[in-house]
């Protein structure tokens, strides 16, 4: 399969000390790619590099195209990025940031076309925020919130999502159904994703492909059953890891809390 | 009562599309705030210094306040316009157009032109046009100077950040206030036969202007607004985080820097021929998005036409107060703007308070 993203030998320092060292990965149409990695390991740096925010060293090729050739205006219409912590306004209302997903395909003056009024009913729709069109944004709840964030991302009709730890202001409940979204988004629609997260468990659930991330490198990439092993996790985390397998194959790992290593 | 199915069906359907911001709706939104302004600047046209309210029979009374209106709108209308720029790219609500240095470096300038030395300096290079040419001429140039200078300190590398912007804007601020109350306790005479320095710190509108200024004033700021009125879709955009803004395919930098450039030229056209005048600035922006919601593109004609109205206005009471012998000489119009304003202000964000809390 061809892939939408490619990218080679990707560094990436602050000043003389360096964040990503020599990382390769790629991204295909479909596919739910899971960014994983202690704090500090460059999840983050990464995406930003991916998305042409820092200025990373290697290469970088959105759709057999070099970062460097993409005008940002077309780049954000197959690319889009989710903050780990948006920025909204009080005043603002659901359908105000959902319009704002159509910036990259604006006229001058900020006119809209039949066609971008549309794609926000179309994906307001889909994600069930019809009714919340005129809430304010402050009065909505986390989980309502990032739905709408997601929404932004999703009027822009990207081909590659990439998101920064979603689930840091969602309860249970909403990660699972985040990560519910996004898997069907990938087979549904053949939108790539790319999220960063902390969840080891819920990344094994739903990502396709676990990337783990150890001081600016790429230490295992593969499916979640051949990257949560106790041994690996334990040396990237520092932590003793234990693993539990269901008899469906799938794997969870959890530290080890009553050894004596833990305490 | 039973509802018909078209109305069900128009129920379920509400809520589930937007108002497409189109040329119309963007046309249409211009001449309602044109029809606003020209409503209340009607009135304020029967309203004279003289005690005089009604329409004015004299031709020459007509054409003094239509001057004076027209003055007072463009000003107005100025800084509503450029205060919603500001508020936007430095991701402030309390951002007002005179916070990075405009109206300090106006004012400053204005005062150094009355120094004798200069004046003949000036005089001599300006030498075809008037003195009062020069005075505007250097306020303008004090205002653009003082904006250069905090975007100059402020940018790192040709980056804008809003909060090192902000804060330069300060530092530049107080230092031409410092310099101008300095200048003024050594050389008190300066200002003795312009009404001392209250009259440079407190601006209003000037009756003594030539057509010229008034027209390159209106030309300035109305080539500024077109420009900041197609930045406007991008405004939306500005008031994210620079990576947000980024991947929604703006180019920020190129943004900020030409919404605080154009919206601080503007700003230092009107700052030129009134002085400053607070108040409108900050607080126009924020009627507008309380009535119509936090869209830029729906909020800078708006506030605009709120600007012009409410400048317009209040230099029409301050007219009216003189005129019924309430105060001695005309107020400064800031006084009033402030005055007129603010209890609008606080009854709809008081308003606003009690529907958030219902909702």
């Amino acid at each position: 399969m061809t892939s939408l993203l490619q990218s080679e030998n990707l560094s990436f320092s602050y000043g003389d000390r360096p964040i990503l060292r020599g990382v390769a990965l790629r991204l295909a149409p479909g596919e739910v790619v899971a960014l994983l990695g202690p704090n500090g390991s460059g999840k983050s740096t990464l995406l930003r590099c991916l998305l042409g925010h820092l200025p990373a060293s290697g290469t970088i090729i959105w759709e057999q195209r070099s970062l460097a050739d993409w005008r940002r205006r077309d780049l954000a219409r197959r690319v889009a990025y989710l903050a780990q912590s948006p920025a909204w306004e009080p005043e603002q209302r659901v359908s105000d940031v959902l319009r704002m997903g159509r910036s990259p395909y604006l006229q001058a003056f900020g006119i809209e076309s039949p066609r971008d009024v549309e794609v926000v009913g179309q994906v307001a729709r889909a994600l069930g925020l019809a009714d919340f069109f005129d809430r304010r944004m402050h009065a909505l709840s986390g989980g309502q919130r990032q739905l709408v964030f997601l929404g932004r991302c999703l009027v822009q009709e990207p081909r590659a999502l990439l998101l920064d730890e979603p689930n840091t202001f969602l309860d249970l409940r909403h990660q699972v159904d985040l990560g519910h979204r996004l898997k069907d988004l990938a087979k549904r629609q053949g939108i790539a994703v790319l999220m960063a997260s902390h969840d080891l468990n819920l990344a094994g659930m739903f990502a396709d492909r676990l990337l783990l991330l150890e001081v600016g490198t790429i230490a295992a990439d593969g499916p979640p059953e051949e990257v949560l092993r106790p041994e690996l996790l334990s040396r990237v985390y520092g932590l003793p890891m234990e693993r539990i397998e269901r008899t469906d194959g799938k794997v969870y790992v959890f530290p080890t809390v009553n050894g004596d290593a833990a305490s | 009562m039973l509802q018909s199915p078209d109305k069900l069906d128009y129920a379920a359907k509400r809520g589930q599309s937007v108002n497409r911001w189109s040329a119309a709706r963007l046309l249409v939104t211009i001449a309602a705030g044109a029809l606003l302004w020209a409503t209340v600047a009607a009135a304020c046209l029967c309203i004279g210094s003289n005690g005089e309210v009604g329409w004015p029979a004299d031709p020459n009374v007509r054409a003094f306040r239509k001057e004076v209106v027209l003055l007072a709108s463009l000003v107005g209308a100025s800084l509503g316009a450029a205060g919603v720029v500001y508020q936007a790219i430095l991701r402030n609500p309390l951002a007002d157009p005179y916070l990075l240095g405009v109206s300090s470096g106006a004012s400053l300038m204005a005062y150094v032109w009355r120094f004798p030395f200069v004046a003949t300096m000036g005089g001599s290079m300006l030498a075809a046009m008037s003195g009062a040419m020069s005075q505007q001429a250097f306020a303008f140039a004090g205002a653009l100077a003082a904006i250069a200078l905090v975007l100059l300190l402020g940018s790192r590398r040709g980056r804008l950040e809003p909060v090192t912007v902000l804060l330069v804007g300060v530092i530049v601020n107080a230092i031409n206030g410092s310099i101008f109350l300095l200048l003024n306790a050594r050389f008190p005479e300066v200002t003795a036969g312009a009404g001392g320095a209250f009259a440079f710190l407190v601006g209003g509108i000037q009756t003594s202007l030539l057509p010229v200024q008034e027209k390159i004033a209106a030309l300035i700021a109305g080539v500024g607004w077109l420009v900041l009125l197609y930045l406007s879709g991008q405004l939306n955009v500005a008031m994210l985080s620079e990576g947000e803004a980024q991947a929604l395919g703006t180019r920020i930098q190129r943004v900020r820097w030409a919404g605080l450039v154009v919206a601080s030229i503007v700003t230092a056209a009107a700052v030129a021929i009134s002085g400053p005048i607070g108040f409108i600035g900050l607080i126009c922006p924020h009627l507008a998005r309380m009535m119509f919601g936090a869209d830029q593109r729906r909020l800078l004609p708006w506030s605009t036409a709120f600007g012009a109205a409410l400048l317009a206005a209040a230099d029409a009471v301050s007219r009216l107060l003189a005129g019924q012998r309430f105060v001695s000489t005309l107020l400064p119009v800031g006084v009033l703007t402030a005055l007129l304003g603010a209890p609008f202000f606080l009854q709809l964000l008081w308003q606003r308070g009690r529907g958030a809390e219902e909702s």
